[in-house]
């Protein structure tokens, strides 16, 4: 089985709240990705709905067999795709979701765990936290789903590894900042966690920002892929919409982990400060 | 601890990428608004200035559509400045006097009124007339209040704080002088002193009683980095300058805060319905 993997990076904007129009420019990114020969295609954080949404959440909320999944299950045909969605479930609790498409139906779904509630983030008041982290269901097992403020408790991604992991996907939805250097502030941030989420996990991270403004609030761009050992091997522009395509080999990382056995060595009997 | 000498440091940019930044924030909100263009008041200032240059980078000079509007005692040097900054712009600047829609006024209702009243209605009258021109041509008024004056409430509410849309409200003024300079706005806008041009020799630093350059350190301190007054002044600042800053700041809140409604429903606009506009 081959190991080899194209893999795209959908930087695009969302139009706040405008589903219909958000999944016309999901389907034509897919065609896009197709004649690029992209297998796993990964959109942004709530990309089919816009983040910002506030009391809108609600309006836009889908659930999982909703007719605008099935257009995408469609469109994708034999690519994988990840999408960002406002995931409502059978008791009306709304989640900040990413949704796996791949062998022609939702073969799995990660709900936000982590949903940041300070500063310019609200998600706490608006969407209920995801309590389940699992490996999506694809042949090998190989793929851990996370979003934005989930890579910021690393232990997230240290069990995706410990349970197989060897490519996270980050979506994110990632306000920028300006300061002195020539990159945005909030970026140097991100790539330090991504570098070292892939360092330290010895696997590979691909993570999806978007673009655009809401609000008066600018998204970054600079979607990038990370090498397992934390080498960023390309990595789209600020600001601007951008496919980013590369072939990436999953046995990259059992080649690392072979001499630089982290993830194995982990222990979970040590005593002491939890 | 952040250093005083380290401070003005910390607020410099990196013009190029702030500018792209500000560039595409014009640009989505033109798109977002289906709208033809901006609409500006040049005053010859700087912030003026540079709001105008932003727009013109984005959008290009045929959809900016900038006014000069004077009133009788506005100064010469005003109408130069903002004549040159059209010019390098490469922008039309038509020009409305609102002196005869000013002075009936007070002429017939209110002759005692001060300075400061006066200077209000000519910015209202300056917001409305954009507003005016703006519905005509299908564009956004664009903003050109600071962030140094926004905390101060160095401004005339629903006058020269009102817009469509303000790309500079995140900008210290010290940093709009960065970024003016990095476009090559005319020197001579960014040279002089700043001036709300109400009255002949007005500046705003004489006005406020310490300089824009120190209020934005102190700002920097305080509402960035949340600093409490007292830690302010044991970084090296004078106490009663640090007191004004934080007087005006808390005073003025008001004026950043527009249309407060009096909640009875339990779904007041704003508080307990927050509709994104975007």
């Amino acid at each position: 089985m081959t190991t080899q993997l194209t893999v795209g990076l959908a930087q695009l904007d969302s139009r706040l709240g405008q589903i219909e129009v958000n999944l016309g420019c999901h389907l034509e990114w897919i065609e896009r990705a197709r004649e690029k020969g992209v297998e796993l295609l990964i959109f942004p954080e709530l990309s089919l709905t816009g983040y910002r949404l506030l009391h809108l959440t609600g309006r836009v909320a889908l659930r999982r067999n909703a007719p605008q999944i099935e257009r995408l299950v469609q469109a994708a045909g034999r690519m994988s795709i990840i999408v960002g969605i406002v995931e409502e479930d059978d008791k009306g609790v709304l989640y900040n979701s990413s949704l796996l498409i791949h062998g022609g139906q939702v073969n799995h779904v990660h709900r936000k765990l982590y949903l940041p509630t300070y500063g310019i983030f609200q998600e706490g008041r608006f969407f209920g936290p995801g309590d389940t982290l699992e490996l999506a269901q694809t042949d090998n097992r190989h793929l851990g789903m996370l979003i934005c403020e989930d890579l910021w408790h690393p232990h997230l991604a240290r069990s995706l590894a410990i349970a197989g992991a060897k490519m996270l996907t980050v979506l994110s939805a990632g306000p920028g900042r300006v300061g002195s250097g020539n990159v945005p502030e909030s970026h140097r941030d991100w790539e330090s966690l991504t570098r070292s989420t892939a360092l330290v996990n010895t696997c590979w991270v691909l993570y999806c920002n978007r673009v655009g403004w809401e609000e008066g609030s600018f998204y970054t761009g600079g979607s990038h892929i990370v090498r397992p050992g934390g080498e960023v091997m390309a990595r789209a522009p600020y600001l601007d919409e951008h496919l980013l395509v590369a072939e990436i080999d999953l046995r990259e990382v059992d080649r690392l982990r072979w001499r630089l056995p982290l993830v194995r060595a982990v222990r979970t009997d040590i005593k002491g400060a939890r | 601890m952040i250093r005083k000498e380290e401070i003005r440091k910390r607020l410099e940019l990196n013009a190029e990428l702030a500018v792209a930044v500000l560039e595409s924030f014009i640009r989505d909100a033109a798109r977002t608004a289906d709208a033809q263009g901006m609409v500006v008041g040049l005053s010859g200032g700087v912030d003026s200035a540079l709001s105008t240059a932003l727009a013109v980078h984005a959008l290009g000079p045929e959809k900016v559509h900038a006014f000069f509007l004077p009133y009788s005692a506005s100064t010469s040097e005003s109408r130069r400045d903002a004549e040159a900054t059209a010019e390098s712009l490469g922008v039309d600047l038509p020009e409305i006097d609102i002196t005869s829609m000013i002075d009936p006024y007070f002429d017939k209702y209110e002759p005692d009124a001060d300075r400061l009243r006066r200077g209000n209605k000519m910015a209202r009258e300056r917001m409305s007339i954009l507003f005016d021109q703006a519905k005509k041509k299908g564009c956004l008024v664009l903003g050109t209040s600071n962030k140094t004056e926004i905390l101060l409430g160095y401004s005339t509410i629903f006058g020269d704080n009102a817009s469509s849309i303000n790309p500079l409200g995140d900008l210290y003024k010290q940093q709009v002088w960065q970024l003016a300079k990095h476009l090559d706005l005319p020197s001579a806008v960014i040279d002089k002193k700043p001036s709300a041009d109400l009255w002949p020799g007005q500046t705003d630093e004489d006005e406020l009683g310490f300089e824009y350059a120190l209020a934005d350190e102190v700002l920097y301190l305080m509402f960035d980095r949340g600093l409490a007054p007292d830690e302010v002044v044991a970084r090296g600042y004078e106490a009663a300058v640090v007191e004004k800053i934080q007087e005006l700041e808390q005073r003025n809140r008001f004026k950043r805060r527009l249309m407060l409604v009096a909640r009875l429903s339990g779904s007041a606009i704003n508080l307990d319905r927050e509709i994104p506009r975007d």
